[in-house]
């Protein structure tokens, strides 16, 4: 009975600990960054991922990568969120963060072998990032939002490395044009730019990616109602409403016993007598054009035609919400509370086409709208797709530009500034946790090394006349990056490649701190079965038990 | 064969196993459980990565966190999993120390038991010990907290975050705990000063970084305004708080309304929608310029509201409503009716608060009540990398909340950093020598116990932990020595310093601890391993068989 091991925690976990765990983290980050690692840069490959449902994602778009990517190890799950966080927070540098923090990774790795504390290696890592950060304060440049010339280039910089990047001076102007639309100075030195909600792009296949433009208004993919009713207006006054043009029934349930015949055909007419009475208060503002989010019954549908009033109908809460704020509606749910105010009057023409095989109504030339709608046409889904990621990184590197103006060199110029920085302080850090600090600046070079290795150039050559360059320390050197194309060392400042300071404030700041977060773990539990997958085992033990008393 | 015929031994379905055998059965579930956190003690301490069959992955340093997401299933271990669970809710720090303690306090009682001392001999003897060990803690190396001052609350902050992963940011986020604590600090209606820690309202939002979290003077709620047509921002806020539905009135079940005319039917129907359109009519005509409802709104009513340029937030969990309103002032409404039966709003329910407005926050928004009138309230939002870090910080912010409330509750600090526990176990140790009877030995070892807490710390720190236990204990004995100079007795102070792999004293470098998370985490680690100690037998039953399943178990 002595020797009885002792079953302290459930059996079916696996655990690792100590170096074991550590090594096994550092692996998986690595792993993970390898496999986006071709897409950084203006020479990336495209991936092609099939889903679980056999659908096709076309793109080079890390966080789309990697958020189709099913992964077992919990530090590489880690890693995938860092994708998503950067994509959410600024739009874009998803490939580099994730790059970044690999590298970080690996480079702990070194250290942990010599016998270094994690905490030591994540102080030097910390404090490196305060450094870090302060160069890129000094490196940036600020920038005019209004120079249309000077927003273009920036913009043209983050499509470069996007499949789009053939068509990109109308795609960086079509990204300029929506962000500015939607911009919205609510005073106080507060800018809203609500990409999401207000600058919707729509996808049609067929046509050429040339012929898509941003509207000065909004488009919806449905058709009027009736086909009697107009379908071209100018200076359309517009009802949003929010409430089916039905007989409504009541909340409360209703159930109703007849007795006599008239009141049956008196029910009946009600009915009718109630859409009418919509109808003729709709028509009381006169409309020449109604929207509505539910349905319209054939009856309304009549009335309105009568009225002269062009109905569309099931429009989604989002689209209404939208040509609110292009038209000057205020969305109604009442018709009894209708009024002149209500009435939307900004849309300069009303129209129907047929694009394709479909019937889509277009309000443009709004005067001043708040809200537009991005049309997209290329030759098929999976491209259209793809286009409409890159244009929403895009929208999103205007959006942050907006927020925060200013600049900082791209094609690795940053990083290898910053590295160059950090070598330089690694000299007056003493004791053991200079060489950390330095480890940093060897993984800031990754990217520079990534975009030359990626266009098939010399690494080592190119990357130690970049670093000598940005040694030197003469004015202006820090603008010194790789060109991704040629995979030369030439000058950010005529070669006009320039990146949003947020952007590579916030990858730096995600890769250390997502870095620092998987160096301090040295235990790994994993399966750990919920109380529902161990009733059966413990209903499993007691005969096992039995056999060894026998 | 039948499994019942088999348990002649014993009546009862079950196992059994007693006295040596099932206490080192137990000892060695304790000493696993410990060996677990021991590793995330003290400020060069790491995290735990825990991974559940689902793939959700949690990465944590707390000790109560770790043990509740590991199943264990031993008895004795799992007592020891409570007691971890007991120390994070009633102290909310402490959980690996204590954890630590009483594993090792089972440890040494084992041992004692082996050289043929009755377990009552020994938990006499820990009863003492704790009983002497804490009247000395308060007695003699306890300082008051008005000695100190806000610099303290800071530093109390920090040596509970130093283990924990913002442990790099401590400055930052002391400071802004120690806001948040004093912002919510309320005197209750019997004059006691309370720190409720879950006034204190913790949002996360990925992107950023740590440092970029903030401390808002404020309400943060995780909703968004219910259409997008409304203002976004309002100042000078008339904030009425509602329980109830704002959708088209509808009759409760089982309520009929008879009709003879038929078009009495559309009347009730206009009724339905005009009951809430008089409901907000009301609401609104008393003032009130934001509306928060833990009910819905529907899109009928949303427009009243848009007109009258009101903000309207639906959905809102209660428990945030309910502390709003007690922020704010408001009345926190379940209906409108009154006695007489008639529907009215009072602008006296109306709370109120200088400004309520939405802010993005990442790629999400926020509604952020700012200066709530009545009581000031606090909020933090952390930023970080992703969810896990999130997580993580907000259980060390939690943690240090509670270490901070504790202090500003109880008054008084001790030094961190193995300092208490090496001059509880010098000063124990020569306790014990006093006693003639048989409870020295166990108070000695209960000395000797204590000392676990600065081995494992110099050990987790890869330092030498011989050498620095031992400069630690000789500090100490100087510093207790009957007529000790005032130079001498400053010595009490001696602690740790981790990076350094050196002794220092820990109150000049600011490493404190609340007293009375030290007292209690002594008090339930002594009590545990007592509880423990006491159990002499074993008897585990069978599963209930049930009759269904009886065929089955006869064929082995």
């Amino acid at each position: 009975m002595m020797q009885q091991p002792i079953i302290v925690m459930n059996t079916n976990q696996q655990r690792e600990s100590g170096r074991k765990a550590q090594m096994s983290n550092i692996v998986a980050g690595k792993t993970v960054a390898d496999i986006i690692r071709t897409c950084l840069g203006p020479q990336a490959m495209l991936k092609m991922l099939l889903d679980p449902m056999g659908g096709i994602v076309l793109t080079n778009d890390g966080n789309a990568i990697l958020r189709e990517c099913e992964v077992a190890h919990p530090a590489a799950k880690s890693m995938i969120e860092l994708a998503r966080t950067q994509d959410e927070e600024v739009g874009d540098g998803t490939t580099s963060v994730i790059i970044l923090a690999g590298e970080l990774l690996s480079m702990a790795a070194p250290f942990l072998e010599r016998n270094i504390h994690p905490i030591v290696i994540i102080s030097a890592y910390k404090k490196a990032l305060e450094d870090a950060l302060a160069t890129i304060d000094r490196i940036a440049k600020p920038v005019d939002v209004t120079n249309r010339a000077e927003m273009l280039a920036l913009i043209k910089s983050t499509l470069g490395t996007k499949f789009i990047s053939r068509w990109s001076d109308l795609m960086c102007g079509m990204a300029l044009d929506a962000v500015r639309t939607v911009a919205q100075d609510l005073g106080g030195n507060k800018v809203e730019v609500d990409i999401k909600r207000y600058a919707r792009i729509e996808k049609v296949p067929g046509g050429e990616i040339e012929t898509s433009c941003v509207l000065d208004g909004v488009m919806i993919n449905k058709d009027v109602t009736h086909p009697k009713m107009r379908r071209n207006i100018t200076n359309p006054r517009i009802v949003l409403l929010d409430c089916p043009l039905e007989y409504k029934k009541g909340e409360s349930q209703t159930n109703i016993e007849i007795s006599k015949e008239a009141d049956w055909n008196r029910i009946l007419e009600i009915e009718e007598e109630q859409i009418k009475l919509l109808c003729d208060r709709i028509a009381a503002v006169k409309p020449d054009l109604v929207f509505t989010e539910k349905g319209v019954s054939d009856l309304a549908q009549h009335y309105l035609l009568k009225n002269n009033i062009t109905t569309i109908r099931r429009v989604r809460k989002t689209d209404n919400n939208r040509i609110a704020r292009a038209t000057g509606a205020t969305i109604v749910n009442r018709v009894e509370d209708l009024k002149e105010s209500d009435v939307g009057t900004r849309c300069g023409e009303f129209k129907v086409e047929k694009i394709g095989d479909e019937y889509f109504t277009f309000l443009v030339g709004c005067k001043d709208p708040k809200a537009c709608t991005i049309l997209l046409r290329g030759p098929s889904k999976d491209v259209l797709n793809e286009i409409d990621r890159n244009l929403q990184d895009a929208m999103a590197v205007a959006r942050n530009v907006y927020f925060a103006p200013r600049l900082c060199p791209g094609g690795g110029a940053t990083e290898m500034a910053v590295a160059v920085a950090l070598t330089e302080n690694a000299k007056s850090i003493e004791g053991v946790a200079a060489w950390p600090y330095r480890a940093v600046a060897d993984a800031l070079e990754v990217i520079p090394r990534t975009l030359v290795q990626n266009c098939g150039g010399n690494a080592i050559k190119t990357l130690t006349t970049l670093r000598a360059k940005h040694a030197a320390g003469t004015p202006g050197a820090s603008s010194f990056g790789i060109d991704g194309i040629t995979g030369n060392v030439v000058d950010m400042q005529k070669y006009g490649i320039w990146e949003p300071a947020a952007v590579k404030v916030q990858t730096l700041k995600t890769a250390l701190e997502s870095a620092c977060l998987l160096l301090r773990v040295d235990d790994i539990v994993s399966g750990l079965s919920k109380k529902e997958t161990r009733a059966p085992q413990q209903q499993q033990a007691p005969p096992e038990d039995m056999g060894q008393e026998m | 064969m039948a499994p019942k015929e088999q348990q002649t031994a014993l009546t009862i379905g079950g196992e059994r196993t007693s006295g040596q055998d099932i206490r080192h059965q137990n000892v060695l579930a304790a000493m696993s459980v410990a060996n677990i956190v021991k590793t995330s003690l003290g400020p060069v301490g790491l995290d735990k990565m825990l991974v559940d069959d689902i793939g959700d992955v949690t990465i944590s340093n707390d000790g109560a966190t770790i043990l509740r997401l590991l199943e264990v299933e031993h008895p004795a271990a799992k007592v020891l999993v409570e007691l971890a669970q007991q120390q994070d809710k009633e102290v909310g720090d402490g959980t690996t120390s204590v954890v630590i303690v009483a594993a090792e306090l089972l440890k040494r009682a084992n041992e004692l038991v082996k050289n043929r001392i009755h377990p009552t001999t020994i938990i006499t003897g820990y009863r003492l010990a704790v009983k002497e060990a804490c009247k000395y803690l308060s007695e003699s190396l306890a300082t008051k907290v008005t000695d100190l001052g806000r610099d303290c609350l800071v530093n109390v902050a920090k040596t509970s975050m130093a283990s924990k992963i913002i442990n790099t940011d401590d400055d930052f986020f002391a400071t802004m705990v120690v806001d948040a604590m004093q912002a919510v600090k309320n005197v209750n209606a019997r004059g006691e000063v309370k720190y409720p820690v879950k006034a204190v309202n913790i949002l996360k939002a990925h992107g950023k970084s740590g440092k970029e979290s903030q401390f808002i003077r404020g309400y943060a709620l995780n909703c968004t305004v219910a259409s997008q047509a409304m203002p976004t921002v309002i100042q000078n806020a008339k904030i009425a708080c509602l329980d109830i539905n704002l959708m088209k009135a509808r009759m409760h079940l089982g309520v009929h309304v008879i009709v003879d005319d038929p078009t009495k039917l559309e009347a009730i129907r206009q009724r339905e929608s005009d009951i809430t359109a008089e409901r907000i009519e009301k609401i609104l005509a008393a003032g009130a310029n934001v509306i928060l409802t833990t009910k819905g709104i529907d899109d009928m009513c949303l427009k009243y509201f848009v007109e009258r340029g009101a903000m309207a937030v639906r959905r809102v969990a209660k428990d945030d409503m309910k502390r709003i309103a007690k922020a704010t002032g408001a009345t926190l409404l379940s209906t409108l009716a009154n006695l007489e039966g008639e529907e009215t709003f009072e602008p006296a329910y109306l709370g109120y608060a200088e400004s309520v407005a939405q802010e993005r926050v990442s790629d999400d928004e926020c509604i952020i009540i700012r200066g709530t009138k009545a009581q000031s309230s606090a909020s933090l939002i952390l930023r970080g990398a992703n969810d896990y870090m999130l997580d993580e910080m907000e259980r060390s912010l939690h943690d240090s909340l509670c270490v901070v409330k504790r202090t500003l509750e109880s008054g008084t600090v001790v030094p961190g950093g193995g300092a208490v526990e090496a001059a509880l176990s010098m000063y124990l140790e020569n306790f014990a020598t006093t006693l003639a009877s048989r409870e020295q030995l166990a108070i000695a070892e209960f000395a000797q116990a204590l000392l676990v807490i600065p081995k494992q710390l110099a050990v987790n720190a890869a330092k030498d932990s011989t050498e620095l236990v031992a400069k630690l204990c000789a500090y100490h004995a100087v510093a207790q020595q009957a007529g000790a100079s005032d130079a001498k007795k400053a010595l009490k102070a001696m602690g740790l310093d981790l990076i350094k792999g050196e002794t220092r004293d820990n109150v000049k470098a600011g490493v404190l601890e609340p007293a009375m998370s030290k007292i209690k985490s002594l008090k339930a680690a002594t009590e545990a391993a007592i509880s423990i100690l006491r159990i002499d037998d074993m008897i585990k039953l069978m599963p209930a068989q049930q009759e269904g399943e009886d065929p089955h178990a006869g064929l082995h």
